[in-house]
């Protein structure tokens, strides 16, 4: 293994965690609001926030690249400051949290309809309010879910490529990832980095989706027994 | 109870196929929310713990208002001071039966209450003791309903709400149940809700009995005569038993089981089929009010194993039938019995007449 196959899988579990830390709070939250609430619009929000599952990476990085570039809604000429992000590790980060927050909100909804509401219900007569409700009952017993939600948000983070090379190019130290890695070793035929860090792909996924599996099913049963 | 204690509930629930209305006033220790399934009353329960935000209307418990939706107040449920006992008891799973038991003291000690005095109370008249660092999921039903029962009074609640706690339960274990439930009655002065559909069990708690049918109230008052005219107006009541007296086993003879009714312990003896184990532990006796024969002489040559002189105390209408309250041998025990019309009029049933009543063995049912 060389030097920057190294670096980019260290810089890919880097932006990796810190696209999920920065996404997984608000994420859970709008999965909370999905789950519990019913408001007008609620299904376009939904559908909205699904849209990066479905879309081509190269659109959605395409998307980003207008509105970040000079002239964009997030560009130097509206807001007045540089953000500095496209062709950065920061382009990687914000790839990486558009592309696994719509998984992550997936997830965590899923988890939060599994926690019979009757609890929530429950612990309001016995004294606690509306937040502290969540954050002593819903949460806790949500908890298993919502680290599925994580892991799997967490690994598409790892994996993701499309939007990366779009906005962040494929600079080696800088933006190279491992996907990214992968794809420029393959294109001058180095097979054997190739394979090896397909190998290492290969694993943490497989690893990532075992556990998140394991832990849905037993956040299942859990929540089963009355 | 005092004054402070009245439920004063005046509310409008739109629900999916009728509307729930009540104008309640209700000032008795317990009160029973009889119906059948579907009737309401768990809307009605659910209204008064806060839990049902779209309710129109006013509520108030005692001289703190909960709701009225004409000023725009709500009381949220934790503000309320309730404790609620589901059917399902909706134990929390990640605590053990202590930690369930103690989620409710933060409130009990806001308001000056000595939580540990009560704790160790509540422990001890449930019997929870040994099932403290059980996981609830390894409860049985019964021992489930225990524990939520413990965490609601833990809490240190104003005004208990239970709806059905015992109506997933097997029958066995629900007579297992009801002295627990009758222990709790004693021991704690606090308004308490009951939502049930079992007669027995309602008589056995109740001061007060309120009958719903399609969201409406259909009939209000003292356990038995509401019972009895409830059974009268909806066909969903009949075969209801209108008699449920405490007991207390005496002794076994031969084939027949001796208790004695009344909770003095002056009221007559009655002979039914002999029960074994559970049975003899029964604290209550049950018998339909039209299973007992009234006769203006002693009878004899009577296959009947019971009869009990007494004197009518009163006589209530309930539709096309009449229930006669008689008092046995002059004690505190009073029973219910059906008679028509006629019969009233030929044995000239009025109060202070004197009467035997009859009852067979095989109708009395230990609970």
């Amino acid at each position: 293994m060389n030097e920057a196959s190294l670096t980019a899988l260290l810089l890919t579990l880097q932006y990796a965690s810190l696209a999920t830390a920065i996404v997984f709070v608000p994420g859970m939250l709008i999965a909370y609001v999905l789950a519990r609430f019913s408001f007008p619009g609620k299904v376009f929000v939904s559908a909205l926030t699904s849209l990066p599952l479905v879309l081509p990476p190269t659109a959605v990085g395409y998307l980003l690249l207008q509105m970040l570039a000079t002239d964009g809604i997030l560009g130097r000429e509206i807001l007045g400051v540089d953000l500095d992000i496209l062709l950065t590790g920061k382009a990687v980060v914000v790839a990486c949290a558009v592309m696994s927050v719509p998984l992550i909100i997936r997830t965590a909804r899923i988890a939060f309809e599994g926690v019979n509401d009757r609890y929530e219900a429950m612990a309001r007569t016995l004294g606690y309010g509306p937040v502290e409700t969540f954050l002593r009952f819903t949460f806790p017993l949500a908890a298993r879910g919502l680290l599925a939600a994580m892991i799997l948000g967490f690994t598409r983070a790892m994996g993701e490529f499309g939007v990366t090379v779009t906005i962040a190019g494929n600079i080696p130290g800088r933006t190279q990832t491992l996907a990214s890695a992968i794809f420029s070793a393959q294109q001058v035929g180095n097979d054997h980095e190739a394979n090896f860090l397909v190998l290492v792909a290969l694993a943490t996924g497989f690893c990532a989706i075992l556990a998140a599996e394991f832990l849905s099913l037993r956040g299942a049963r859990r929540r089963k027994s009355p | 109870m005092s004054n402070g204690h009245e439920i004063r509930a005046k509310l409008n629930l739109p629900l999916d196929r009728f509307t729930l209305s009540v104008d309640l006033k209700l000032r008795r220790h317990v009160t029973g929310i009889f119906g059948a399934s579907g009737s309401g009353k768990t809307s009605l329960l659910e209204t008064v713990a806060g839990l049902r935000r779209s309710a129109q209307g006013m509520l108030r418990l005692g001289d703190q208002l909960w709701q009225d939706s004409y000023r725009g107040a709500f009381m949220p449920p934790e503000r309320r001071n309730i404790g609620y006992v589901p059917q399902d008891a909706l134990l929390f799973p990640h605590r053990n039966v202590r930690a369930n038991l103690l989620i409710g003291q933060r409130r009990a000690r806001c308001q000056g209450q000595d939580v540990e005095a009560l704790q160790q109370e509540v422990i001890a008249l449930l019997e929870l003791d040994a099932l403290l660092e059980r996981n609830v999921d390894t409860l049985s039903g019964g021992e489930r309903q225990r524990v939520a029962l413990g965490r609601a009074l833990c809490s240190g609640p104003r005004l208990l709400l239970m709806d059905e706690p015992l109506a997933s339960l097997d029958l066995g274990m629900r007579r297992k149940l009801l002295p627990f439930l009758r222990t709790i009655r004693q021991s704690f002065d606090i308004p308490m809700l009951l939502v049930s559909h079992d007669p027995i069990e309602v008589q056995a708690l109740c001061d007060e009995l309120v009958v719903l049918q399609d969201g409406q109230v259909i009939a209000q008052g003292e356990p038995r005569v509401t019972l009895m005219q409830a059974s009268r107006d909806a066909a969903e009541f009949a075969h209801l038993v209108e008699n449920v007296l405490p007991c207390r086993f005496e002794r076994h003879e031969g084939e027949a089981t001796l208790v004695r009714i009344g909770l003095e312990g002056d009221g007559p003896l009655l002979t039914l089929p002999r029960v074994s184990g559970a049975g003899a532990s029964a604290q209550m006796i049950a018998v339909r009010s039209r299973d007992i024969i009234v006769s203006n002489t002693r009878p004899y040559g009577l296959s009947a194993r019971n009869v009990l002189p007494g004197v009518v105390r009163r006589v209530a209408a309930a539709g096309k039938k009449y229930l006669v309250f008689c008092a046995v041998d002059r004690s505190a025990v009073e029973l219910a019995v059906e008679v028509t019309l006629a019969s009233l009029q030929e044995l000239d049933l009025k109060p202070e007449t004197p009467v035997f009543l009859i009852i067979k063995a095989t109708t009395l049912e230990l609970c």
